[in-house]
């Protein structure tokens, strides 16, 4: 499987990591690996994505990290939602339902 | 609000970059662990997994890299290490850094200069409240094409006046020169008469007392004066109570209502100390056929020049139609006063200065730009070693561009500390009589739109400039770069064909600006060393006015000079005296028009205008003007004989081309004078030194006695002593009479001319500077192509060439560049000539001389330039030559 994150619409990475944090706070890595269990391994994440994301969406002030130690006790940083991003994260989502909605009744149409 | 939060975060991450690079660090690392044990526990081996996981997640570094490319602050970073290094590297190179620095900063230095010039005459606005509303009101001939400044026909204006609804107001104003007594030694004093709306059409407020009233401005009112603050400081020790004093102007009682503050000016008047009101009287106002007024106006809001225009061509046609005598052809333009002043104080000079600076700096950048391409070829290797290191061509493009900029920006510090010396210097040299003229006056400095100015042509020729040896710098040609020898590393091909390009060009703008100043600098010499038909040197000039008050009977005013005239004769220094209505460069020009007797009258509309003065029988040998034929005037053309006149050569080929005129008769003035000639004498310049021949004619003072004079004393003695010696017999015949400066006629010539003159000093420094950094740019491209060609040199000289052989090809080397540069140089000054074809007084824009001269000095001082790198060549051993192998 080729890495697709490249391809994801600009942005759609963003909501991808608010949607999983919304979940409960989380280290790069086990974000990386939701996002594939998720999509099914429709997405793959490289490292360098990820963490240019992580630092886009924490200096927007929709995520906030912390040193916390990991379940196997060695030291990670873990990314927390905010409640700007919560509200980010929902009328995002709100966005995105409507695009989609709306791109699938041109398909249709046609 | 996350702008902001990312500027924060982007600052905190930058002063703790070490914190947040090994927090990244940490992070990455934990993940990198993380994906490989997954790995792992389906069974790689820890190599395999460690493999597998960099080839699907990306490295340790790169995706650093990744995270720090995509923060804002990196790029800050880069470039402040990119400065470091370029300081580090400028100082390393203290001879290449000095030279680019100065060269940058006499062109930048000179450019700042005339732009500050720019800036205050033609770019801010006028002193005034919404100055773009005002406009200056011209007349105009729409047959002949003349517009002129004054008004033909006062009473024709004060119709447009009435009917016109373009305007708010418009109001009139006449310079004046008023006769100041009582407090102190009387003074000629220049001022103007206006009309009472003046000071609110320009929305000046005075700083004492108020302006004019309506009623003040009536014919037989107008005893009132506003004074100038510095004649109010200077004259009345600022007394506060000035105000509703009274003072004697022109021996008459005027009471002072206001006093206007020092930084009110109206350049198209000059400095002023008194204003009076017009207070027209009924035959001015509705005087047709003359006046000797001008007229302004603000336009009401949100109308243009265009509709008040045309609003005036209609109301002229209609005058046109009911005045056909007198209006016929006549009719009133609009022009914004901002450039009718712009044009006063000689805004073409001021651009082409602008032009020429502009040139220069030019090539002064590509003076630098090729010390780069100098530096940077040797420098290759390390640029080849950091190439071969991962660094990317555009990082590398980058550090240069950085460098080049740096170069530019120390260059400008320099050049805006040049600048703000030079515009000084060249404010402070104005003189005195010229600074009323200039708007803005003492407001030229380094303001905000000359810093911008400055800051733009630095960065935008430190990035254009930059760019090439950038580039060419930055090819990596790993190979080549590495494998040459470090004495052979002098740039390949292209870079000499960039150099040279570079040295071509310079010479070609060289070429243009050399030849162009070289026009001018003819021009000034020509018209100064031309002779004005006179003698101005060792001429004392003594002027002043009657007043009519005083001297209303023509007995009393002949009785004055016939005086004034003994007592001159009677000094001991004077070796010859005179006296006249108007003198040359005076106050008093009069013209007249005039008629040949017996011979066909003039076509409606020709002009017959003619200067005209009454002069002393002495006159036209104090002041040596050549007499052609006939005789001047004696004892024969007193008062009570035939009426008798003098005239100049270009009038008497005008009106009898193939005549004796001696003898003929002209009818002149509005009393249709008749007069017979009996002399000609040559042509006089009487206002400009490039002015045209024009007619002139002269009447006897014995029998046309004048109000006005201009007293002539020629002096063997000092010029101060002199002039202190004819006020005193000018006092000691009226004491209450005010006189102008009494100065040597040399020195008032050389006032008028100071524009000229200033423009032509600024011409022969541009045209040094601009030969210098040429020559410079020559030298060096020639000493680089040398060193680069040392080896080759060592080869034909060890295969016999002569010294001299090889000194030959280095010189016809630079030669060849420099007649390229010549030739296109030559053609560009062809097209700069006729753009400054109307600055040129007696010099062809193509003056055969010039174009001739200029290249043949170029050659010269190419063939000097190439002379050291040549010789060096000659002297090439070629055992050390080859030994570099």
């Amino acid at each position: 499987m080729p890495d697709k994150s490249t391809d994801l619409v600009q942005g759609t990475l963003d909501m991808l990591i608010l949607k999983t944090l919304a979940l409960e706070p989380m280290h790069g890595y086990g974000v990386a690996v939701r996002i594939e269990q998720i999509s099914k391994g429709v997405f793959r994440v490289n490292a360098g994505s990820l963490f240019v994301a992580f630092q886009r969406l924490k200096r927007a002030g929709w995520i906030r990290s912390e040193w916390k130690a990991t379940e196997n006790n060695r030291r990670a940083k873990y990314y927390v939602l905010t409640e700007q991003g919560r509200k980010k994260l929902s009328s995002e989502t709100q966005e995105w339902e409507r695009q989609v909605a709306a791109i699938a009744r041109i398909l249709e149409a046609s | 609000m996350s702008l902001l939060r990312n500027i924060a975060g982007g600052i905190r991450s930058l002063f703790r970059k070490e914190q947040a690079e090994l927090e990244l660090d940490e992070e990455l690392r934990g993940f990198l662990e993380a994906a490989t044990e997954e790995k792992m526990q389906r069974g790689m081996s820890r190599e395999e997994a460690g493999r597998a996981v960099r080839l699907e997640r990306g490295g340790l570094d790169a995706t650093k890299e990744m995270v720090r490319d995509a923060r804002w602050e990196s790029f800050v970073d880069t470039l402040w290490r990119d400065l470091r290094f370029g300081v580090r590297t400028l100082r390393k190179s203290p001879g290449f850094t000095a030279v680019a620095v100065l060269t940058l900063a006499l062109g930048i230095g000179a450019n700042t200069a005339i732009f500050s010039y720019i800036d205050a005459w033609l770019i801010k606005p006028l002193p005034y409240p919404q100055a773009d509303r005002l406009m200056v009101l011209q007349s105009h001939d729409k047959k002949s094409g003349w517009t002129g400044e004054y008004l033909t026909s006062t009473a024709s204006f004060l119709d447009f006046q009435k009917q016109n609804a373009s305007f708010e107001q418009t109001a009139l104003w006449a310079g004046w020169a008023f006769n100041l007594t009582g407090d102190g030694l009387p003074a000629l004093v220049d001022g103007a008469r206006v009309s009472w709306n003046y000071f609110d059409v320009l929305d000046t407020k005075p700083l004492l007392g108020r302006t004019f009233s309506a009623e003040e401005d009536r014919s037989g009112s107008g005893h009132v004066a506003i004074l100038a603050e510095g004649l109010w400081r200077s004259r009345y020790a600022s007394d506060r109570k000035i105000i509703g004093r009274t003072i004697t102007i022109e021996g008459e009682p005027y009471t002072v209502i206001g006093v206007m503050p020092g930084t009110f000016q109206f350049p198209l008047r000059g400095f002023a100390n008194i204003w009076t009101p017009l207070a027209l009287t009924d035959k001015e106002r509705t005087d047709r056929g003359g006046s000797f007024l001008s007229a302004f106006g603000r336009l009401k809001p949100g109308i243009t020049r265009e509709q008040a225009e045309a609003e005036s061509t209609t109301i002229f046609s209609r005058l046109e139609k009911q005045f056909p005598q007198t209006n016929t052809n006549l009719t009133l333009l609009v022009g914004s006063m901002a450039e009718a002043i712009a044009r006063n104080e000689g805004a073409p000079e001021v651009l082409i200065c602008f032009a020429i600076v502009g040139l220069i700096l030019l090539i002064a950048c590509a003076n630098v730009a090729n010390l780069m391409l100098v530096r940077a070829a040797s420098r290759a290797k390390e640029f080849g070693v950091r190439g071969a290191l991962g660094a990317t061509r555009v990082r590398l493009v980058r550090q240069l561009l950085t460098e080049s900029l740096l170069l530019f920006l120390a260059g400008g510090t320099a050049g805006v500390l040049l600048g703000f010396f030079g515009m000084h210097w060249l404010e402070s040299k104005m003189p005195e009589h010229i600074r009323g003229y200039i708007v803005n006056y003492g407001h030229v400095d380094l303001d905000l739109t000359t810093l911008g100015f400055v800051l733009g042509i630095v960065v935008l020729c430190g990035v254009a400039f930059g760019m090439a040896p950038a580039f060419e710098t930055s090819r990596l040609e790993l190979n080549r770069t590495l494998k040459e020898r470090s004495g052979q590393t002098l740039g390949g091909h292209r870079g000499t064909v960039l150099r040279s390009t570079f040295v071509a060009t310079e010479i070609t703008l060289a070429v243009v600006v050399l030849i162009s100043a070289t026009l001018l600098v003819k021009s000034f010499f020509i018209s100064v060393h031309t002779s004005p038909g006179y003698s101005p040197a060792n001429l004392m000039v003594a002027q002043l006015a009657l007043p009519e008050t005083k001297y209303a009977q023509e007995s009393q005013k002949r009785n004055f000079s016939e005086d004034v005239l003994q007592r001159l004769r009677a000094l001991p220094q004077a070796q010859a005296v005179g006296a006249a209505s108007s003198v040359p460069f005076g106050g008093f020009g009069a013209s007249v028009d005039i008629e040949a007797v017996g011979k066909p009258a003039p076509r409606p509309g020709e002009s017959r205008n003619t200067t005209y003065a009454a002069v002393s029988n002495e006159y036209f040998s104090t002041m040596q003007i050549g007499l052609v034929e006939g005789r001047t005037f004696d004892s024969s053309d007193a008062q009570g004989n035939a009426p008798s006149a003098i005239i100049n050569e270009t009038l008497a080929r005008e009106f009898w081309p193939n005549e004796d005129p001696i003898g003929r008769q002209l009818r002149y003035g509005d009393q249709h004078n008749v007069c017979t000639i009996v002399g000609v004498v040559r042509d006089i310049k009487m206002y400009y030194l490039r002015e045209r021949s024009r007619r002139q004619m002269y009447v006897p003072l014995a029998q046309f006695p004048s109000a006005t004079f201009g007293f002539v004393v020629r002096t063997t003695g000092s010029a101060t002593a002199m002039a202190t010696a004819i006020r005193d017999e000018i006092w000691d015949v009226d004491r209450g009479q005010a006189i102008s400066s009494v100065e040597e006629l040399e020195n008032v010539m050389a006032i008028v001319n100071y524009g000229d003159q200033m423009v032509t000093q600024l011409m022969i420094f541009f045209g040094a500077l601009a030969m210098f950094l040429s020559a410079i740019g020559i030298y060096g491209v020639m000493s680089s192509l040398v060193s680069q060609r040392t080896h080759e040199i060592g080869i034909r000289t060890a295969l016999g060439a002569s010294p001299w052989q090889v000194m030959r090809m280095v010189m016809r080397q630079g030669l060849n560049l420099a007649l390229i540069g010549l030739s296109v140089g030559v053609l560009c000054a062809l097209g700069a000539g006729r753009a400054l074809a109307s600055q040129l007084y007696q010099v062809a824009p193509n003056d055969p001389l010039t174009f001739l001269a200029v290249p043949v000095l170029f050659a010269v001082v190419t063939l000097a330039a190439c002379y050291l790198p040549a010789r060096r060549a000659a002297r090439v051993d070629p055992l050390v030559a080859l030994r570099y192998e």
